[in-house]
């Protein structure tokens, strides 16, 4: 059964289409990589699927949700939004225990599943720390535990590595891989860094300017362009011109 | 569980206010005017210039009006502080009701009201002793500023969701407690008909009036209620809109749909 399904899924400002009839759908464990140029619609359609913007047009259900049900689907979804804010003041554990009482977890639940999603992305022994002192990768990854805090069905993930160190990226490739590998969760995957797509992403779909240019496996999207870059290229030519 | 989660919002909001924030300075900023008022109504009740119960009775007033503009500080800045700080995607993120949202948070703001009147009660004591004005001054203030606080917090709040920037939500929140508190500094103005008017449609200016009625005139509660129909009704209205409008004016963008 599709975890993510979908139809003709549209977004208008004004004169602007920001997405324009996207059709897809994504199964569980799988990793979908969402690519395309700046403004191609991504972060747009991120954010229709997690119900945080309403569509123009076209249906959607996620986690086995209709979109109408839009705290259904929340309960069900885990986030890392493209420019996430983290409060200094707060410590790392601190903000995990709030988002999952903010779930509905008891207390005890809730510092349980802060500790243990902190130590799952090597922040353990950082709980109490204050978020402001924490490096911008520290701040991606307890972004990544909080967007888990759930036990999420599917996970969205808007530009996940953006500005993290090589090492900082491979880390959190790691993790990516172990949410789809070991939960079963569908993970969508939002970024610009077309390695990461070919090194995790079992389907790729390619926007450019609201469109869907291509969906499809990875060999299937490279297949006569040489590689995946030229295929982007190919797909989404003159874009940022 | 759903119906609680205002309170876990509720809950975190104040401690980040009161834990770290600035609410702390706020208050203490607040009860060093106090001070200083208090000590110039007892030099001048000394000197015979203020009536005990006017010395009362103003800082009862001085009481209200900053913890209410303290509070007004407060949730100007709940919303469209987080759209500035990027957070309140997270927050939009969650199964949490747009409404437990707004509720939570004006709950939090509201805490800032009862820290100030908490700072008050004992410059009331100090001030009101031998008349016993005192508990029923703080009674007061407690009753009156609570439905102040909630009304005029709640316009701050819907400033804060109608507005990308908190810095155009605080001045407008600013700009309205100037408008509604500057008639309150007109002597004469509810003995004139026109003044009267004024004084009953504001809400400032009629919870105001409505104390100096009580602890200065030394008339009954029930006497002048009248004159908190205005705070009442502003109070309602605002509550209703944002119970019922909450969920379309939290957004990640204000505007935009």
């Amino acid at each position: 059964m599709a975890t993510i399904e979908a139809i003709g899924l549209s977004k208008r400002y004004g004169a602007r289409d920001a997405l324009d009839g996207l059709t897809f759908s994504a199964e569980p464990g799988e990793v979908i990589g969402l690519l395309g140029p700046n403004g191609a619609g991504k972060t747009t359609t991120i954010r229709l699927l997690t119900t945080i913007l309403e569509p123009t047009s076209g249906t959607f259900a996620v986690a086995g949700q209709p979109g109408d049900q839009p705290h259904r689907i929340r309960q069900r979804i885990g986030v890392l939004p493209e420019s996430a804010g983290y409060p200094g003041r707060q410590t790392g554990g601190e903000y995990l225990r709030y988002a999952a009482r903010l779930f509905g977890q008891s207390r005890r639940d809730a510092r349980s599943s802060a500790d243990r999603l902190l130590g799952d992305v090597g922040l353990g022994d950082r709980e109490r720390t204050r978020i402001s002192a924490y490096s911008r990768g520290m701040k991606q990854r307890l972004g990544i535990a909080r967007a888990l805090i759930n036990d999420p069905t599917v996970v969205f993930l808007d530009e996940p590595t953006l500005g993290l160190d090589p090492a900082g990226q491979l880390e959190v490739l790691a993790t990516i891989g172990e949410i789809a590998g070991q939960r079963g969760a569908t993970v969508v995957l939002s970024t610009h860094t077309l390695t990461e797509v070919e090194q995790i992403c079992h389907r790729v779909l390619i926007l450019d300017h609201g469109r869907l240019r291509a969906a499809g496996s990875i060999d299937e999207i490279v297949a006569g362009a040489g590689s995946l870059s030229a295929a982007f290229l190919n797909l989404t030519e003159g874009a940022g011109t | 569980m759903t119906g609680t989660r205002w309170s876990v919002v509720a809950e975190q909001e104040s401690r980040e206010l009161w834990i770290g924030g600035r609410g702390p300075v706020l208050v203490f900023g607040f009860s060093l005017l106090l001070s200083a008022m208090t000590y110039l109504a007892a030099t001048n009740r000394a000197m015979n210039f203020l009536e005990q119960r006017e010395a009362v009775n103003l800082t009862a007033q001085v009481g209200l009006a900053v913890g209410v503009l303290l509070t007004v500080v407060v949730s100007a800045d709940a919303i469209s502080g987080e759209r500035e700080r990027g957070t309140l995607e997270g927050l939009l993120l969650t199964p949490v009701s747009r409404r437990a949202i707004v509720v939570g948070k004006l709950a939090a703001a509201c805490t800032m009201w009862l820290a100030c009147l908490v700072v008050t009660l004992p410059y009331l004591w100090v001030l009101g002793r031998g008349v016993a004005g005192a508990g029923q001054a703080a009674l007061l203030t407690l009753v009156v500023g609570t439905l102040v606080a909630i009304g005029l917090g709640g316009i701050g709040l819907l400033f804060s969701a109608w507005t990308n920037s908190n810095k155009t939500s605080l001045a407008a929140g600013l700009l309205l407690l100037l408008v509604l508190f500057a008639p309150t500094q007109l002597p004469a103005l509810p003995k004139t008909g026109v003044g009267e008017v004024i004084t009953r449609v504001n809400p400032i200016g009629s919870a105001l009036h409505y104390i100096s009625q009580i602890l200065v005139s030394r008339r009954a509660w029930t006497q002048d209620l009248s004159y908190l129909v205005a705070p009442a009704v502003v109070t309602l209205v605002v509550t209703g809109v944002v119970i019922l409008a909450g969920p379309r004016l939290v957004r990640l963008t204000a505007g935009l749909r």
